[in-house]
C-alpha cells in the first residue's frame, strides 16, 4: 500500500514537471516551423493601411525594451543615451535598454526569441544573421511600417541586405567602412613619415608591416613597452580578418553558403592566414587580446597602426594626434582591394506586444531626428544617401568619412550569406585565432571545413 | 487515533515533497526533455535515432570526448591527491592553524567565472604576472591559454586551484571524525607517519574517499566556465570540453537535437563511470 502511495506521488510529481517542462519549449509548432503563430497576429496588427502607411505615434506613456550591444557609458547605451531621451521628449515612449558584451548578444538573441519571449520588442540584428533570424521566425517584417519612399532613403546595399527571400527584416542603423588608421605622434617620434598615397596607390600591407616594425623597434627596442605596431580591430572575428584572403581574390563562402572546402583551402586564404601569423610570430600584430582589448591598445597610444572603423576618433582616450588614410592591398593584388563593410540594423521581435511603438523608434533610429544624432555621436557611416551626399559635399567633413564614402562604394566586399552564419562564424573566428596563437595555418584551414561541414550537417537533419 | 496514524502516515511523504518536486522540475525534468530532444528530428516522424548517426561521424564531437576524458584523467586524481595533502597539513595541531584552514579554504569562496578572469589575467601572454615572473629569469611569454599545448593544462590549474579548496574540506571533515587513539596506539606501536597514513588514514577515509571521487567525477565532467572563459576551446579545440561543445550546439548553433544528444551521452559516461568507481571502492567498508 505504501509502496503504492508512493508510487502515484511520484507519478503526479513528474507528470507535473513534464507539464512544467512542456510549457517552457521554445514554441516550436508540430512542423517545426518556429514563430509562425507569432507571425500571423503580428500580420493583421500591421494597422491595417495599405501597404507601406507608416504607423502614427501611439505609445504615449509606453515603454519599449531595446536589447542590443555595448555595455558601459563609453559605449552604446551610453551614447544612445541622449537619443533615447530625444525620442521620449517627442513621442512619450520610453526605450529601456538591454545591454550585452558583443559576442553574448548572439546567444542571448537566440536564447530569448527561439523561447518565444515577447519581454524585448527591439533587437539590434547584425546584418550577418538578418536571414537566420528571418527564417527562424524571430524578427517582424518591416515592410507594412516603411513606405516605399522611406526605403529609397537608403543605399541600395544597405537596404537590401536587411531583406532575406524579399520580406524586409531589419532596417539599418548604419553601414561601415575600413580605414587606416595611425598614431601620427608616435610615427613622429620614430622619425617616420608615411609615403604618399591615395586610392589608386595605396600602401600595401608588406609595407605598412615593415613601417611598423621600424616604428615598434626606434620606439620600443627591447619590447618593454608593449608597443604594437598593426592590428585589426576586430582581431580574430570574420568581419574585419576575412578582408585579408578577400585582398588575395579569396571569397568567404560557396555560393551556395554552405561549402568552406574548395573556398578557404586555396591559395588566397592560405597566403593571407601566413601572412597574419608571420606579423604575430614577428611581434608587429598582437596575442592574447581580443577584439575589445586590441581596440583599446590603440585608443591609449600604444599601437602605431590599426585597420579600424570609422568609430575610431570618438573612441580616442589619448591625446596622440590620429592620422587616417586608404586600407592597404597586398603586393601583386593592388587591382582586389577588399575592405569589410555592413552593420548593425534594427529589428522587431515578431512577439512583441508593442510593435507601434518598436516600429516608431526604428524609425526616429534609421530616418529621423535619431539616426543623425547617432551618425554624428559615433561617427559611423551613413546608410542614408541623403547624409552620404553630405559627406561627399563636404569640404570639412572628416578624411576618414571621405576615405570611407569611396571604400563602401569602391572596395567593400560582402560579408559570407549564409543561413548558417552562427556556424560559419564561430568556426571561422575560432581558426583566425587559432592561427594568430601559431597553430598551423593547413591544419587550422582543414579542421574548420570539417567543423563547418559538420554543422550544415547536423542543420539539415 | 486513526488520524494521528493518518498524519503520522502522510508526514514523510509531504515532507519530501518540496524537494522531490524541485528534484523533478530541475534535475529529471531536463533530462527527461534532453533525451526526448535527443531522439527527434525536424525531418522525421517520432523517435530517430539520426542525430546520434550524425553526431558520432563528427571528428569534433570525438575530439571533444578524448579532450573531455583526457582532462578528467589528470584533474580528478590531481585534485584529489591536492586536497587530501591539504587537509592533512590544515590537520595538523599547531597555533594559529585555524588561520592557514582559512586560507587554504578562500579560493573556493571566489566564484568560478571571477577565479577563471582573475586566472586569466594572470597568464596573459603580454602583461600577465607570471609570464612577467618568467621573464625575470629570460624565460620566453608563454601562451598558457592560446597555446595547443599548455591550454588544457592550464584549464586544469585554474579549476584545481578553486576546486582542490572545497574538496579539502571533505577530508578534514573525515580526518576529525578518525578516531585519535588509534593514532596513539600506532604510535605507541611504533609506526611511522607514512605507516599511520596508510594503515590507519586513508582505510579509515574510504567513504570520504568515494564521495570526493564520484561528487569529483561529476562536477568535472559538467565543467563549462572556465574553457567558455578562458580558451572558447580552442586552440584548435585542444581544450574543447563535451560540455561547451554543448553549450556551443545549443546557443551559437542553435542545434538543441545535437547538443541535447550530447548532454545524454555525457550523462551515460558520468553514470557509468560511478558505478565502475562504487563498485570498485564501496565493499564491505
Amino acid at each position: 500500500m505504501k509502496r503504492r502511495m508512493m508510487s502515484l506521488l511520484l507519478g503526479v510529481t513528474l507528470t507535473a514537471t513534464a507539464f512544467a517542462a512542456g510549457c517552457g519549449s521554445n514554441g516550436t509548432n508540430p512542423e517545426g516551423n518556429k514563430g509562425t503563430e507569432a507571425q500571423k497576429p503580428a500580420q493583421d496588427d500591421a494597422q491595417g493601411d495599405e501597404k507601406g502607411d507608416a504607423p502614427q505615434a501611439s505609445g504615449g506613456g509606453q515603454t519599449i525594451k531595446w536589447l542590443t550591444f555595448g555595455p558601459g557609458e563609453d559605449n552604446w547605451e551610453g551614447l544612445t543615451r541622449p537619443i533615447l531621451a530625444k525620442f521620449e521628449e517627442e513621442t512619450g515612449i520610453h526605450v529601456e535598454t538591454e545591454c550585452y558584451a558583443f559576442k553574448d548578444l548572439f546567444q542571448v538573441i537566440e536564447t530569448k526569441f527561439a523561447a518565444g519571449e515577447s519581454d524585448v520588442d527591439v533587437c539590434s540584428v547584425d546584418v550577418t544573421y538578418i536571414a537566420k533570424y528571418g527564417t527562424s521566425g524571430y524578427l517582424e517584417p518591416l515592410d507594412s511600417y516603411f513606405t516605399e519612399e522611406e526605403k529609397a532613403l537608403w543605399d541600395d546595399a544597405s537596404y537590401s541586405a536587411g531583406v532575406w527571400e524579399g520580406t524586409m527584416y531589419a532596417a539599418p542603423e548604419n553601414t561601415s567602412a575600413q580605414v587606416l588608421y595611425y598614431n601620427k605622434t608616435l610615427l613622429d617620434e620614430a622619425g617616420i613619415t608615411l609615403p604618399e598615397n591615395d586610392a589608386e596607390h595605396r600602401l600595401t600591407y608588406e609595407e605598412v608591416a615593415a613601417l611598423a616594425k621600424q616604428a615598434q623597434d626606434a620606439l620600443d627596442p627591447d619590447r618593454s613597452k608593449g608597443i604594437i605596431g598593426l592590428d585589426f580591430q576586430q582581431v580574430s572575428r570574420v568581419y574585419q580578418m576575412n578582408m585579408l584572403p578577400n585582398s588575395m581574390g579569396g571569397a568567404n563562402i560557396s555560393e551556395d553558403g554552405y561549402t568552406l572546402d574548395g573556398v578557404i583551402n586555396t591559395e588566397p586564404w592560405i597566403n593571407a592566414m601566413t601572412w597574419y601569423q608571420d606579423l604575430v610570430k614577428d611581434g608587429i600584430a598582437s596575442q592574447g587580446y581580443d577584439a575589445d582589448g586590441v581596440a583599446s591598445q590603440f585608443y591609449a597610444g600604444k599601437m602605431v597602426f590599426i585597420v579600424n572603423g570609422t568609430w575610431c576618433r570618438s573612441r580616442m582616450e589619448c591625446d596622440d594626434e590620429l592620422g587616417c588614410t586608404y586600407a592597404p592591398c597586398f603586393e601583386g593584388y593592388e587591382d582586389q582591394v577588399a575592405t569589410s563593410t555592413g552593420s548593425w540594423y534594427f529589428g522587431i521581435n515578431s512577439r512583441s506586444e508593442k510593435k507601434d511603438a518598436a516600429a516608431e523608434f526604428v524609425k526616429y533610429f534609421t530616418l529621423g531626428e535619431g539616426s543623425d544624432m547617432w551618425l554624428d555621436i559615433n561617427g559611423d557611416v551613413p546608410s542614408r544617401l541623403d547624409r552620404q551626399e553630405a559627406i561627399v559635399n563636404d569640404p570639412d567633413a572628416l578624411p576618414e568619412m571621405k576615405i570611407a564614402a569611396y571604400e563602401a562604394a569602391n572596395t567593400a566586399y560582402p560579408r559570407a550569406v549564409t543561413p548558417l552564419f552562427g556556424e560559419y562564424s564561430t568556426v571561422l573566428n575560432a581558426a583566425w585565432e587559432d592561427v594568430r596563437n601559431g597553430a598551423d595555418v593547413t591544419e587550422v584551414i582543414e579542421a574548420a571545413i570539417d567543423q563547418y561541414e559538420s554543422a550544415v550537417a547536423a542543420s539539415q537533419n | 487515533m486513526q488520524r494521528i496514524h493518518i498524519k503520522k502516515k502522510w508526514l514523510p511523504y509531504l515532507l519530501i515533497l518540496p524537494t522531490t518536486v524541485l528534484i523533478c522540475v530541475f534535475k529529471i525534468g531536463p533530462i527527461v526533455t534532453s533525451i526526448s530532444e535527443s531522439v527527434q528530428s525536424s525531418k522525421v516522424d517520432g523517435f530517430t535515432m539520426v542525430n546520434y548517426k550524425l553526431l558520432f561521424s563528427d571528428k569534433t564531437f570525438w575530439n571533444s570526448t578524448w579532450v573531455t576524458l583526457k582532462m578528467n584523467l589528470i584533474m580528478i586524481p590531481l585534485q584529489i591527491v591536492v586536497a587530501f595533502v591539504m587537509a592533512l597539513l590544515v590537520n595538523a595541531k599547531v597555533k594559529g592553524i585555524t588561520v592557514f584552514r582559512t586560507i587554504f579554504f578562500i579560493p573556493f569562496c571566489v566564484s568560478l567565472t571571477i577565479s577563471t578572469v582573475i586566472w586569466r589575467m594572470l597568464l596573459n601572454i603580454n602583461d600577465g604576472v607570471v609570464n612577467s615572473f618568467l621573464g625575470l629569469f629570460h624565460i620566453d611569454r608563454i601562451g598558457f591559454l592560446t597555446d595547443k599545448r599548455y591550454a588544457l593544462l592550464s584549464v586544469i590549474l585554474i579549476c584545481s586551484w578553486r576546486g582542490c579548496a572545497y574538496w579539502m574540506m571533505f577530508f578534514l571533515a573525515g580526518l576529525k571524525a578518525v578516531d585519535t587513539g588509534l593514532y596513539e596506539a600506532a604510535k605507541i606501536d611504533g609506526c611511522g607517519f607514512f605507516q599511520r597514513l596508510f594503515c590507519i588514514t586513508i582505510p579509515l577515509l574510504k567513504h570520504t574517499f568515494l564521495f570526493v571521487l564520484v561528487a569529483n567525477t561529476t562536477a568535472n565532467f559538467l565543467l563549462f566556465t572556465p574553457v567558455q572563459i578562458g580558451t572558447e576551446g580552442g586552440p584548435l579545440g585542444s581544450t574543447n570540453v563535451l560540455m561547451y561543445e554543448a553549450y556551443k550546439a545549443a546557443f551559437s548553433y542553435s542545434n538543441r537535437p545535437r547538443s541535447s544528444c550530447i548532454v545524454v551521452i555525457l550523462l551515460i559516461i558520468i553514470g557509468l563511470i560511478c558505478i565502475v568507481q562504487n563498485k570498485a571502492l564501496a565493499g564491505e567498508g
